[in-house]
């Protein structure tokens, strides 16, 4: 079982105390910023013109997908490059019920949607069990490779299965009910779900299954000397993160009234990380933050040149290069050293 | 041999600097995304609220080598329309450019971002079909025309068919038929009796090749299929299946290959000798390709295309495309299929405003359906149930002529398959693959 | 038969060349990540970036000399010094400051450069494919034609297999190199400057990138996107073979390009499939690779 280690530098009880309050003020600075993003969510709908809404809806299920792709990186210490796979599972699981439904109209009953939307969480949390079986064996980088081919495994499937997924052309036509199909509500109905998930993220985090996690992280050795069953408890994680990101998926097609398998690709998993990047992997809220300067950007930066890639690669740059902690560590850096002085 | 290579490089620094004037100028009217306006000074003063037109196409991977010339002529054609003050003489356009990334959620975006921030009233684009039709559902919602012609697949007009979209070019289904026209004829003549595909594998490969085999079928049942082969989408080596074509040793190969993959297919094929034994008819090769590959292409094979303008030179609007393109970019210069075709769609709106009187949507749109519009192929109608213009196809044998730097297809020989003998044939079927929006 | 046992070989020589095909990209993204503990996604990238620069040099070397097919040869070459350099610099001026960190933060750093290099592609060759025109003619062999630039990637390939090897086994700086692959500290606990080694051998990987692309240039037109369809076989390639094995990669990249080739006879469609079945089955039984030995992760 090949093991990550990592230099020890510091003498145990230092390294205990640094990491304690590193818990500490990062569990403190992520309370006031999901608290500030969850009141200021409340009032985007009434942001002049409809498309910030249509924005807020997106950085909502985005949240959603980088939070469940954090649940394995920030908080196991495994990069997944595969987590795109899920959130497309989630998306196609919905849109095939929903397109059963309506076939011939575009009409869908409220009871239908919810039953379709709720049927992304047994196909997405399956899918992941499979992977997760195989993925769990591995850490470090062959994790990160496996869950990459993995992804790509189900990006080729559901490509290439046209009596079923539709093939590359993908499903259209998926409309939620009448009165969801206002943005206005849909983003309330959205803003519910994904409050609703982000509450339940947060448990897992402060759960003594959330620490087991961060033990795994920091050493799986150890943690397996504890009496954890390594294993298990990653694959527990696997399937969670893998479930909210079908959860995230579900809501996304009838937010783009379609959905195609590019959505599964690896291209779709590398935007995860880059929010959880921006924002801060060592935070609650880092994905939910960088889920939101991503899809804001991204949303706007279009409207002046068409080298988003460019603009999007260099922003990745300086944070990776630059402050590799991500916004929120160098907002933290900046209160602690406050504080310090104050303490002194 | 030492004169006619110097001037042969000459010529080169010439073509080379050329290149780089062109491509900067394409830089500079889609880098910076924003407004490709092009309006006088002087019209803008009376003129009424312009009317905003969004231009959504892919200059990011693979599909963006077929979005250069049409974002270079369409800024010309507004700009035509313009000198005459606009839409009815009023209503300057503004053209709004995107790039969809060929991804179906970025293209739903950046429509959405399109139609609420820009205000546009019609969607141009776009090239990949699966992002078309994400985009046809935003469009669909938002009451916004959209006009297509590159992305071609049968769906835009008969499963997903919604009124608000028109389709410029042959669909996927009319391109196989025609095919099947061209191809019956050669079996006649030339006596063939089996043959192979190669097709990628996604979904338009697939559904031209389907459609082929069904059609030729009916058409030649004697015609024996040997084998069906599959290369994956963006194949960079198909030296395999070329191999594996040969040792079949059938009469011809259909190739429902697109894209750069097409031309890695035909610089191998070539050089590995398929077309020693075994004719190729029915490659897509639009005149973005004749033009890009005009040393590296094959001479003999038989290729199709939707909108050359080599064919269409005795049409007073295709000559305008021609000289309006050549005059801006060079004399090397000339306009592609996509371009000339997203051309005739912007002229075709023009004509459309001009007969409703107003450029509200919903008037122009019910005056385009069916409606019978000049274009640079000559005069042609928008089929009422389901707005697909009868455009026809082209078929012709690949071979260099004096007037053009590269091949085009023979003139002698060349069939055009007129699009109403091959698309759906009874609006009444049309109907019956149309699922009903709400 | 006859004819089966020509179609046969026919099929066989297809496949070793398109495994050369695979072993000139994936070689160097072995070699990075075996030595230096870096994924370059942006492999494929600057593979496509070195083909467009030495496309660009042969245009100039045309205008300069007249059209002759034989000055492929010195743009592939400078191409491959040019594209040492560029990967000399990444190394210095962007990888080298995230030794510091962990594999996310590399990999994001390599992510990263993918979305550059394309927009950068774009801003300066335009949107348009490219490609080398070479009046290449089929030769007869085995009872049927073949394309005889096939000889040369064949010939390509297994000539920088061997000089990798003779690099890595013969020469001092390559001994240092293997030395590394095998146990990092190790090699610094006898004084040797790791981080010195790094820039060189990134860069080296890089310049076998852009060798292959100019060697493929005439067969094989460029364009934008190229780089994504092409980096997730190499990585196949890669993880079968083992990280950091030379060899290992070479028989990885036979194994699946002589699959590939028949596969395509008997399960037309199905290749891919069949190359991340592999893949995962050996991820899973030997995550290490067939030739890799067990690592740091």
């Amino acid at each position: 079982m090949p093991v990550e280690t990592k230099p020890v530098a510091l003498s145990n009880e230092t390294e205990k105390n640094s990491c304690i309050a590193a818990l500490h003020a990062r569990a403190g600075l992520s309370g006031p910023v999901i608290a500030a993003l969850g009141l200021f969510s409340l009032v985007v709908p009434l942001l002049p013109g409809e498309f910030p809404t249509i924005v807020g809806v997106e950085i909502l299920i985005l949240s959603l997908f980088a939070g469940s792709f954090n649940l394995i990186y920030g908080y196991m210490g495994q990069m997944s490059f595969g987590q795109g796979a899920f959130f497309g599972l989630g998306a196609y699981a919905t849109a095939l019920l929903c397109r059963w439904y309506q076939a011939g109209s575009t009409d869908i009953g409220y009871m239908q949607f919810f039953l379709a939307l709720l049927l992304a969480i047994p196909v997405s949390a399956l899918g992941a069990l499979v992977v997760g079986f195989f993925l769990v064996r591995l850490t470090g980088i062959y994790f990160s490779i496996l869950s990459m081919a993995f992804g790509e495994l189900l990006f080729y499937i559901v490509f290439s299965w046209y009596s079923f997924t539709g093939g590359d052309d993908g499903i259209q036509g998926i409309y939620p009910p009448a009165l969801l199909r206002d943005p206005h509500y849909y983003y309330y109905f959205t803003l519910a779900i994904v409050a609703v998930a982000t509450f339940l993220l947060w448990r897992i985090s402060r759960s003594p299954f959330g620490y087991t996690l961060r033990m795994l992280r920091d050493n799986q050795r150890r943690t397996a000397f504890v009496g954890v069953n390594i294993r298990w408890a990653m694959l527990l994680n696997f399937v969670l993160a893998g479930t909210f990101a079908g959860v995230a998926g579900a809501l996304w097609g009838p937010f783009q009234r379609s959905v195609s398998p590019t959505l599964l690709g690896w291209m779709q998993s590398g935007s995860p990380v880059f929010m959880t990047l921006i924002g801060g992997a060592d935070f609650f809220a880092g994905p939910f933050v960088g889920a939101l300067i991503y899809t804001v950007l991204n949303a706007y930066v279009t409207r002046f040149t068409v080298f988003w890639p460019l603009t999007i690669g260099t922003i990745i740059l300086i944070i990776v290069l630059f402050f590799p902690g991500g916004i929120l560590s160098i907002i933290d850096g900046r209160l602690s050293r406050n504080r310090g002085s104050r303490d002194s | 041999m030492g004169d006619s290579d110097r001037e042969g490089s000459w010529k080169n620094t010439v073509d080379l600097m050329n290149r780089a004037v062109s491509r900067r100028d394409f830089i500079i009217t889609s880098g910076a995304a924003g407004v490709m306006t092009m309006v006088p000074r002087f019209a803008r003063a009376q003129s009424a609220e312009p009317y905003r037109i969004g231009v959504l196409l892919p200059t990011t991977g693979s599909g963006a080598n077929y979005s250069e010339r049409p974002i270079k002529i369409l800024p010309l054609i507004a700009a035509d329309i313009n000198s005459r003050g606009g839409l009815l003489g009023k209503h300057p356009i503004e053209l709004h450019f995107r790039d969809d990334q060929t991804k179906p959620d970025v293209g739903a975006r950046e429509a959405r971002s399109l139609i609420l921030n820009e205000k546009v009233k019609t969607i141009i684009g776009t090239w990949s079909s699966s992002v078309a039709m994400a985009v046809q559902e935003i469009i669909h919602e938002h009451k916004v025309l959209m006009l297509t012609a590159t992305s071609n697949s049968s769906k835009i007009v008969n499963e997903n068919y919604t009124p608000y979209c028109f389709m410029f070019g042959p669909t996927s289904g009319m391109q196989s038929r025609a095919t099947v026209v061209a191809v019956t004829r050669l079996i006649k003549e030339k006596g063939w009796k089996k043959y192979a595909t190669l097709g990628l594998d996604y979904e338009w490969g697939r559904d031209a090749q389907r459609v082929f085999v069904e059609n030729l079928k009916k058409a030649s049942p004697e015609t024996e299929l040997m084998k069906e082969l599959w290369a994956k989408l963006g194949e960079t080596d198909f030296t395999s299946y070329i191999s594996a074509v040969m040792a079949l040793k059938p009469n011809f190969l259909f190739g429902a290959i697109a894209g750069k993959d097409n031309e890695t297919f035909l610089q191998q094929a070539k050089g590995a000798g398929l077309f020693k034994g075994i004719a190729y008819p029915g490659v897509f090769l639009p005149v973005t390709e004749l033009m890009q590959q005009a040393k590296t292409l094959p001479r003999g094979i038989i290729g199709i295309n939707r909108c050359p303008f080599f064919a269409n030179m005795d049409k007073p609007l295709m000559q305008k495309y021609v000289k309006l393109y050549k005059d801006k970019f060079g004399k090397e210069e000339f306009p592609d299929d996509f371009a000339c075709m997203y051309a005739d769609a912007l002229n075709a709106l023009d004509q459309g405003a001009t007969k409703a009187g107003t450029v509200e949507t919903e008037a122009v749109r019910k005056s385009l359906t069916g409606a019978t519009i000049e274009t640079c192929q000559g005069k042609l109608p928008i089929r009422d149930c389901n707005n697909q213009l009868d455009c026809p196809s082209y078929l012709g044998e690949v071979v260099d002529v004096p007037e053009y730097p590269f091949p085009i297809f023979n003139p002698k020989t060349m069939i055009v398959v007129q699009g109403h003998d091959v698309w759906v044939p009874t609006c009444d079927e049309v109907r019956a693959l149309q699922k009903k929006r709400s | 038969m006859p004819s089966d046992l020509s179609s046969f070989l026919i099929q066989l020589f297809s496949g070793l060349s398109r495994a050369m095909m695979l072993f000139l990209v994936a070689s160097g993204l072995s070699l990075i990540f075996g030595v230096m503990n870096i994924l370059n996604f942006a492999h494929a990238s600057l593979w496509l970036l070195g083909g467009y620069v030495t496309f660009s040099l042969y245009q100039a070397f045309s205008i300069g000399f007249g059209q002759h097919g034989f000055l492929l040869i010195p743009a592939i070459l400078l191409g491959t010094v040019c594209m040492f350099g560029i990967g000399w610099l990444i190394e210095r001026v962007l990888i080298r400051r995230t030794y510091a960190y962990e594999l996310p933060e590399q990999l994001l750093l390599t992510f990263a450069m993918i979305l550059i290099i394309g927009d950068l592609i774009k801003l300066i060759w335009g949107v348009q494919n490219r490609r080398i025109f070479l009046p290449i003619e089929p030769i007869e062999a085995f009872g049927g034609f073949i394309n005889p630039y096939l000889f040369i990637v064949i010939g390509c390939g297994f000539g920088i297999a061997a000089a990798l090897w003779f690099f890595l086994h013969r020469t001092r700086y390559g001994k240092i190199v293997r030395a590394a692959v095998h146990s990092r500290e190790m090699v610094s606990a006898l004084g040797i400057r790791i981080p010195a080694i790094y820039a060189g051998v990134y860069a080296m990987g890089v310049a076998i990138a852009a060798f292959s692309a100019g060697v493929f240039l005439p067969i094989m037109p460029i364009g934008l996107g190229l780089d994504m369809d092409l980096i997730v076989q190499c990585f196949a390639v890669v993880v079968i073979g083992g990280f950091g094995s030379i060899l290992g990669t070479f028989v990885a990249s036979l194994i699946v390009g002589i699959l590939y080739s028949f596969s395509v006879l008997i399960w037309p469609g199905g290749a891919l499939a069949i190359i991340f079945l592999i893949l995962v089955t050996v991820l899973i039984i030997r995550p290490w690779g067939l030739f890799g030995t067990e690592m740091r992760f």
